[in-house]
């Protein structure tokens, strides 16, 4: 069972649930290995948004309260930190804040970016996981740590009721060299 | 839509701020008061599958788009006043200076995505109009031809502090060069990892 490819499976399993739209960086250009796994997800279902990280977890929000199940995409975790006033004080607040009344499920993607084999610097490895669980008390934090649980992570967030932040490790997508 | 006048939405303020000086309501409360007329016009422009997000100042948004007076007042009176949110009346806000806009663009997509006909009006004062998060919904809403509408509600003050003096009052523009030009390699060289072939898209490689 191969990390990547779980990865790719869990994605094709979100699309075909015609309220799932994936937004963010990459998820239509190549640039990171986010877009590897969107193979064969229609364009229709995608939404590649300008570097606005704050502004795409609000629209994400704002999606989630028109019915669709965002998931919202950050490739690297350093970048995810940039959303954090739409994380921290409004997703993570909003079902509480309204006694239930808007409860927008967002799916939050983010990769741990990998130092092997090559050390990308400071602001591009951060991994910030303890951090989000302590900042996010209303929501469910998981990693990502094997290839084992990926599918059904994502499964169980696509059932959730609450907004959920599933993190992976771009360090276990390998890759062959090509010959 | 039972829309308040003007004596009514004082009224409303007067009756609340009564309540409030007797210390029953453990919550800060944020009065509206002296932008009757502006708001009573735009609210002709609101229709009640609308959407309104709003501010920490809510009181006259949530009366103009029809939430009960009554419903409203309890919501204040159990301290929820600095966040008013009721979802029969499609009525959202945000305590944070500028909160508030991603999140109704966001609604404004998903109402152009589903094709309905609704659309979004947001608040904030003229701080927020000047955070940088306001000019990136309002630029992406615009070249998006997203279905809302963003109200700046200027009354120079933000909390206690002068908007325009602490923004600077020098009327200069800004000092930018810029220069454009064609780019030779990929985004980044990591190696195999990031130069493969991949298919061209938009013209990216």
């Amino acid at each position: 069972m191969r990390y990547k490819e779980e990865c790719g499976k869990a994605m094709q399993m979100l699309s075909r649930d015609d309220r799932v739209v994936f937004i963010g960086q990459t998820v239509s250009y190549p640039g990171s290995v986010v877009y590897g796994t969107m193979e064969g997800i229609p364009e229709e279902q995608r939404i590649e948004v300008p570097v606005m990280e704050d502004c795409q977890m609000g629209i994400s929000i704002g999606l989630a309260l028109q019915g669709f199940i965002p998931v919202s995409i950050y490739p690297r975790m350093d970048f995810l930190i940039c959303a954090m006033n739409q994380l921290v004080n409004h997703l993570d607040k909003i079902a509480l804040m309204s006694c239930g009344q808007y409860q927008p499920k967002v799916i939050v993607r983010s990769l741990v970016g990998a130092t092997k084999p090559m050390f990308p610097g400071l602001q591009h490895c951060q991994d910030h996981s303890e951090a989000m669980r302590h900042l996010l008390p209303n929501m469910e934090v998981f990693v990502l740590a094997d290839a084992g649980h990926i599918v059904s992570t994502y499964e169980y967030a696509l059932k959730s009721v609450k907004p959920v932040l599933i993190i992976e490790y771009s360090e276990l997508y390998t890759f062959e060299r090509p010959a | 839509m039972n829309v308040l006048n003007k004596e009514e939405l004082i009224a409303f303020e007067e009756d609340i701020k009564a309540v409030h000086l007797t210390g029953v309501i453990k919550a800060p409360v944020h009065f509206a008061g002296g932008n009757e007329d502006a708001l009573i016009e735009i609210f002709k422009l609101v229709s009640p599958h609308d959407w309104v997000f709003s501010t920490h100042r809510s009181h006259y948004h949530a009366l103009l788009k029809g939430i009960p007076r009554e419903w409203l007042k309890k919501e204040i009176l159990e301290g929820r006043s600095i966040g008013i949110y009721n979802a029969e009346y499609r009525f959202f806000s945000s305590a944070i200076v500028g909160g508030a806009l991603p999140i109704a663009v966001g609604t404004a997509m998903g109402a152009r995505r589903k094709q309905t006909p609704e659309h979004v009006w947001v608040f904030g004062g003229e701080m927020a109009a000047e955070t940088g998060i306001f000019h990136e919904c309002a630029k992406y809403a615009a070249r998006n031809r997203l279905p809302i509408t963003f109200v700046v509600e200027d009354n120079t003050w933000s909390v206690n502090t002068p908007t325009r003096k602490v923004w600077g009052e020098i009327d200069e523009e800004p000092h930018i060069m810029e220069y454009q030009y064609v780019r030779v390699y990929p985004h980044q060289g990591a190696g195999w990892i990031t130069f493969p072939p991949s298919p061209s898209k938009d013209g990216a490689f």
